[in-house]
């Protein structure tokens, strides 16, 4: 146990599947994207999920965490207003920016892994948490490349912004897979370079495999080596809950089903 | 200059070269940014036809070759929803001629 609350199995709640996340077995908690919803009234789907006590977590993608501008205080308060809305027990983003000099890259872009860039991570990390009412865990990001001048591996710096803000952590199997083929992250001593003990939760999502590039893609199929590195994270630690994330090219529900079970499978048999 | 500053103008440098065709800093591996720089334009292209299906059954095979010559110059700005940063490019399409302005506005939206 990691002292984080218990969240079981999941899937990302998404509108394109929302009567799918509410009938397939086995789904313990669900994930919306704090962008897409409205603090306001809820979508139904997520009103009676959240009726039959299944948790939800607010995920966030464009607070730019790692970006040199300062953190932008109303995206924030958007996360926080979902948080409260959907009763989160926790809310989640990256490490990463996503815009720079007034021009949105509309995606998750790597941070050098530098003294100077941590310092100003755990600066804005700060910030963030200071107008957040519930626990913020940080994510790894899928890199298609490194910055030239690193001086810490990927788990060093994530270790460091732990120790430094008291963050949780959110490992994404998936990217730590895909940073072991696109820039060379060893799985192993990753995880060994991380305080487990600080884990909230795990994300496993789908890619493929271009010209020697793992593109992340949220729309295929959980390759089994995703599931292999998270087989390495479960020999380590219990995670307290590990969610499917799906965002496109939608399979039949009976395909999300089964990797769901095969996720449990993995997850079960770490224990 | 502070170390805000520095990482400021780095991020600045690779974002350009990300999405505004800048040149590649130093020391990254231009062959990835050129894969990451087709990704994002991927990404943008693929919302820009789901949030506008008009403009993409009009223009039918010449939307991507359009839409990317267009994004390479126009980076979407911070302070743009996507669907007014797509307004942008229909109003390129009229001026550059690839598209014919309609006549009755009024009942659209």
């Amino acid at each position: 146990m990691t002292g984080a609350p218990r969240l079981g199995v999941g899937i990302g709640w998404r509108p394109e599947i929302d009567l799918t996340v509410e009938a397939l077995p086995g789904v313990d908690f669900v994930e919306v994207l704090a962008e897409n919803i409205h603090a306001g009234p809820l979508p139904e789907s997520l009103t009676v999920l959240r009726a039959r006590g299944v948790p939800v977590v607010a995920h966030a993608v464009s607070l730019s965490l790692g970006g040199a501008e300062p953190v932008d205080a109303a995206r924030v308060q958007h996360l926080a207003a979902v948080a409260a809305a959907v009763g989160a027990p926790l809310v989640s983003e990256h490490v990463a920016f996503t815009r720079a000099g007034g021009l949105d890259s509309g995606h998750l872009l790597p941070v050098p892994r530098t003294r100077d860039a941590l310092n100003v991570l755990v600066d804005n990390v700060r910030r963030a948490q200071a107008d957040l009412p519930v626990p913020l865990a940080l994510e790894n990001i899928a890199a298609v490349f490194d910055w030239p001048d690193n001086e810490l591996t990927e788990g060093q710096f994530l270790a460091e912004l732990v120790d430094r803000t008291g963050c949780l952590l959110l490992v994404d199997v998936a990217n730590l897979y895909a940073n072991a083929v696109n820039i060379g992250t060893a799985p192993a001593v990753f995880l060994d370079e991380l305080p487990l003990e600080r884990l909230a939760y795990v994300h496993v999502a789908g890619g493929v495999t271009h010209d020697g590039v793992y593109h992340d893609t949220h729309a295929h199929a959980v390759p089994s080596e995703v599931l292999a590195v998270l087989a390495e994270l479960c020999a380590r630690v219990d995670p307290p809950g590990v969610l499917l994330e799906r965002d496109d090219d939608y399979p039949a529900d009976a395909d999300l089903a089964a990797e769901l079970a095969a996720i449990r499978a993995v997850a079960v048999r770490g224990r | 200059m502070t170390a805000r500053d520095v990482l400021a103008a780095r991020q600045l440098a690779l974002v350009r070269a990300l999405l505004a065709g800048g040149p590649v800093p130093d020391g990254f591996d231009a062959n990835r940014v050129g894969v990451e720089a087709a990704a994002l334009r991927s990404k943008r292209r693929s919302i820009a036809s789901h949030l506008r299906p008009d403009l993409a059954d009009l223009l039918e095979d010449r939307f991507g070759p359009l839409f990317d010559t267009w994004a390479r110059d126009h980076p979407k700005p911070v302070e743009l929803s996507f669907r007014a940063d797509l307004d942008r490019f229909e109003t390129w399409l009229y001026d550059e001629g690839h598209l014919e302005r309609p006549r009755r506005r009024w009942f659209r939206r």
